[in-house]
């Protein structure tokens, strides 16, 4: 195991280099250029002056070739210097990521309380009551979590419990002097609708996973010695169904982070997410690249996590028979 | 039985009553779906036909009003009929989405295929590539890749493209195992053994699963592509304005949404949703069908 | 006779509904089992002796429609709410389940599972786990070893004998194992045998479902064949092995390796298009023409036996000829 683990880490430095490469390779590829585009957008005209976009380009390193360019972002980022940020003018790439980062993680947090917890009540609770209607609500619920998209939800949701309702903030943080800067009701929306887009297809995995457990001979055999339909489905089926709920927790609730981009952007909240959206739109690509190569690596440890995690649960792996 | 019934080669005497008994041997939530799939996709098709987008004026005197018989989805912050703009997002966002799943599919088909059929080094560097790709987060990653083209080939080659580059990983990898699985298998190895050319062996017992795999991809990358193309579009990053997809019209509702206007967020999205369902809804069908390991209700 | 029998079965009829018509699975057996009485059930696979257990225990899918009735001391299992059915087999019945591998929870120890069986059962749980404990180092397995793996530590025999030591746990009045040597190596069949029979001298009626007839051979007591759901013959297990009275088990018994592994010609009934008539008819050496027609009633035969088949007299010389003649294929269907 030790060795899986270490050759799953070492890959990851490859991985962002190869990411990393293929940024600078498009970059280098593409007409675009972003000190041109700077200085017009902070001039407000587009034929800005040839010394000022050449100043600019010469104090971001553009003057220089492609690959010199790529290997000064190498080497910067092998001190922790990931570039300065054009989007928020000045400051270090590095800085503005650990600002936004605790919101984001809340964020994402809460998001997965909600998918882990909610999804193995409502799939236990479907797969008990297998073809009673409490089975076809949450069919549905899941259908309608997996096929709409978020960000229609999430707008449709602050239509109902804000502007209609009235019940819930539509957006923001609200009152800054929280310990971290948010108040729990402003995330409720936003973690919920964020959820939802995982929710679905992981309360599905738990309910047709149980029902395969189900039919497995142990489960049968602890019926037939007079377990109640609950009692064999929660103390037999359910540990053995949680161990591929295990893996697909890690291989998926990185996918959160996508979301997140449209959930922040609709709900004005203050992270990573958010500031990608800018980020593209004001094509800052190394502030943009830093989010991606940050989400590679939780993509990453996430499936790790969950191999070990299987590993530790799965007890014919854990241990080997003597 | 072997799976996607609806691919094969129909009765080449009656071919209408051998598609229709096969459409009526579908579990009814599949034909729902298929009815649905349908009528959107004929809707997207007949778009310029059915409400010619140039009878789309800005009529401030008809601003926000809810759904009615002459506008069925209601009107937006400046008085344009929605159920027009819908039928014409739903082409732009079902154009880019199909053109994206579709090079998804043939992209990974391609690799996992050259991977799978190939073998050693080839192979090597193949999965090491794909561990590259199966790392990223699917719509940050497409971000980037739609930031750093769009310059270059314009939103619609670029979203297409992005959706892509980030989606054929999966096609790639189930490409490559059906070849590796059916190399071993016996009627193979049997074909083989008896002296049948690669080529041959390729054609006849290799490409017709492949080709199935890759349909059943291509179904169940739609909702992906939709999904990505709205949410680009909706961030401002996707369709420009001209060329509004349903993502452009849920984001320019933000506006209609605030003043009390529900139905310009309901009926882009709602359509979205719609189409998605349908199509995931026969995209598990079809997974079903050929892995049928989790199906049987029946054990005697 | 005034207490009931531990099992009575008579007239059960398992029909299931299945996508592309009905599956008739069992067809009207009748059978009986006294307390400390041993009945072995032989059929091949789709003879409907798994259906029979598990319509036994009332754990049948919903998809199955029963009809007829099935007595475990005289309480009805056909019908009955699943509270009864759950009291029924917490206090009376054992399952030994087909498949010790999959039948132990692969991510739970064996004390565990004992522990559970304790406290589904009700036992009270000191004198539970030492009953169980007691079990264990009976059939030669370490108590605190055993209970400490995970299924996956022990061999399939071993499993084997833990699952009959939790089925002992709780003195069921009925236990019912369904394929006991399901997987194991020839020479454990015996020693399963003597391990069943043991259970059988503690008063427990016993009910075995196999296709094994060394197993039969081996445990004695009385002898069922299901095929296609019908009963087609009952004898003591020794008088039916020496002389089989329907030309079915006849077949079985020639397909014997050590009979001269002669196969009965044909494949196993269409449960969902079994024929009116015999179900055997298709492949019956005898067949004759009102084979076809009408389901023959059971005639008794020797002391206790019935068999359904109104020419096995006739079978004796008919079969040694037809199984040098394989080609006699065509009652064979399609």
């Amino acid at each position: 195991m030790w060795r899986m683990i270490g050759v799953r880490l070492l890959s990851l430095p490859a991985i962002m280099l190869a990411v990393a490469l293929l940024t600078f390779a498009l970059m280098w590829a593409s007409p675009y250029d972003p000190a041109a585009t700077y200085v017009a957008a902070l001039t407000g005209q587009d034929g800005a002056s040839q010394e000022v976009r050449d100043a600019y380009a010469a104090a971001w390193g553009l003057d220089a070739s492609g690959p010199q360019q790529f290997w000064a972002w190498l080497t910067n980022v092998t001190r922790g210097d990931l570039g300065i940020s054009r989007e928020v003018p000045g400051v270090p790439v590095t800085r503005v990521l650990l600002d936004r980062l605790p919101a984001t993680v809340l964020l994402l947090g809460a998001s997965t309380v909600i998918v882990l917890v909610l999804s193995l009540v409502l799939g236990v609770l479907a797969a008990r009551f297998r073809g009673s209607p409490i089975d076809t609500g949450v069919r549905m619920l899941s259908y309608v979590g997996t096929f709409a998209p978020s960000f229609w939800l999430a707008l449709l949701a602050v239509y109902f419990f804000a502007i209609w309702g009235g019940w819930l903030p539509a957006g923001g943080t609200g009152d800054v002097r929280t310990e971290t800067g948010i108040e729990l009701r402003y995330l409720i929306l936003p973690a919920t609708t964020l959820a939802i887009s995982q929710l679905g297809w992981f309360t599905l995995f738990v309910r047709d996973t149980l029902l395969d457990r189900m039919r497995d001979d142990h489960v049968r055999f602890a019926e037939a010695q007079g377990a109640s339909r609950t009692g064999a489905l929660i103390r037999s089926a359910l540990p053995n169904a949680l161990l591929p709920y295990v893996t697909l927790a890690g291989a998926h609730l990185p996918e959160l982070i996508g979301g997140a981009i449209l959930i922040e952007s609709i709900f004005g909240w203050p992270g990573l997410g958010n500031l990608a959206r800018r980020a593209a739109v004001s094509v800052d690509v190394p502030l943009l690249l830093a989010i991606v190569l940050g989400g590679a690596v939780l993509t990453v440890l996430g499936n790790l996590l969950a191999d070990i995690g299987y590993r530790l649960l799965d007890p014919r792996t854990r241990r080997s028979p003597a | 039985m072997t799976a996607f019934g609806l691919l094969r080669t129909p009765d080449r005497r009656r071919p209408l009553t051998g598609a229709a008994r096969r459409v009526a041997r579908l579990p009814g939530a599949v034909q729902i779906a298929t009815g649905i799939v349908v009528v959107l996709l004929l809707a997207a098709l007949f778009a310029p036909w059915l409400r010619p987008m140039d009878t789309v004026t800005v009529d401030l005197g008809a601003r926000l009003t809810p759904p009615s018989w002459s506008a069925p989805m209601g009107t937006d912050t400046v008085g344009r009929d929605l159920f027009t703009l819908v039928l014409h997002g739903l082409r732009v966002s079902l154009l880019v989405s199909a053109a994206a799943a579709v090079v998804a599919a043939l992209l990974g088909g391609a690799i996992g295929g050259l991977a799978g059929a190939v073998g050693g080094k080839v192979d090597a560097i193949v999965m090491r590539i794909v561990d590259v790709f199966a790392a990223q987060n699917h719509f940050l990653f497409g971000l980037l890749l739609v930031v750093l083209t769009r310059p270059l080939f314009g939103s619609v080659v670029a979203v297409t493209l992005s959706v892509a580059v980030t989606h054929w990983v999966s096609t790639a990898r189930i490409v490559r195992s059906e070849i590796l699985s059916l190399r071993s298998r016996p009627f193979v190895l049997a074909s083989i053994n008896a002296g049948a050319s690669r080529l041959h062996v390729a054609r006849r017992h290799l490409l017709p699963h492949v080709v199935q795999a890759l349909a059943l991809t291509f179904v169940l990358l739609v909702p992906h592509a939709i999904f990505h193309e709205s949410g680009y579009s909706f961030l401002g990053l996707g369709m420009p304005p001209t060329r509004a997809s349903l993502g452009n019209l849920v984001a320019d509702s933000q506006r209609s949404l605030l003043l009390g206007g529900w139905w310009a967020t309901l009926f882009p999205g709602g359509v979205l949703f719609v189409f998605c369902a349908a199509v995931g809804t026969i995209g598990a069908w079809g997974r079903d069908r050929l892995d049928p390991r989790s199906r049987s209700e029946l054990e005697l | 006779m005034t207490t009931p029998p531990v099992l009575d079965i008579e007239d059960l009829q398992v029909r299931f509904r299945a996508r592309h018509g009905v599956v008739s699975a069992l067809r009207g057996p009748d059978l009986r089992l006294d307390a400390g009485g041993l009945l072995v059930v032989v059929g091949e696979s789709g003879s409907g002796k798994t259906v029979l257990a598990t319509a036994l225990l009332g754990m049948l899918p919903s998809n199955a429609e029963v009809t007829g009735s099935v007595q475990v001391l005289g309480n009805q299992v056909v019908g009955a709410s699943s509270r009864q059915l759950r009291a029924l087999r917490r206090d009376h019945v054992a399952l030994i389940p087909q498949g010790a591998s999959t039948a132990l929870n692969p991510v739970r120890t064996i004390g565990w599972q004992a522990r559970r069986t304790v406290r589904t059962r009700r036992l009270d749980p000191q004198q539970g786990a030492a009953r169980i404990d007691l079990e264990l180092d009976a059939s030669g397995l370490s108590p605190i070893d055993t209970r400490r793996a995970y299924p996956h530590e022990l061999s399939g025999g071993m499993q084997q004998r833990v699952l009959l030591a939790l089925s002992r746990a709780a003195d069921p009045d009925l236990v019912i194992a369904d394929e006991p040597t399901h997987g194991l190596d020839a020479d454990l069949v015996d020693a399963t045998a003597r391990r069943l029979l043991e259970v059988q001298q503690t008063g427990a009626a016993l009910l075995v479902i196999t296709h094994d007839l060394r197993l039969a051979a081996a445990l004695g007591g009385e002898t069922a064949v299901l095929y296609g759901g019908d009963l087609l013959e009952r004898q003591a297990t020794l008088p039916l092995l020496d002389r089989p009275a329907h030309p079915y088990t006849r077949g079985l018994i020639g397909a014997l390796p050590e009979r001269g592994a002669n196969p009965i010609v044909g494949s196993p009934p269409d449960l969902s298009a079994l024929p009116p008539g015999c179900s055997f008819a298709p492949r019956c050496p005898l067949v004759r023409a009102d084979c076809t027609t009408a389901l023959p009633a059971l005639e008794p035969i020797g002391e206790t036996g019935m068999v359904r088949c109104p020419y096995h007299h006739e079978a004796d010389q008919d079969m040694a000829s037809h199984a040098a003649a394989p080609e006699q294929d065509r009652h064979a269907p399609r």
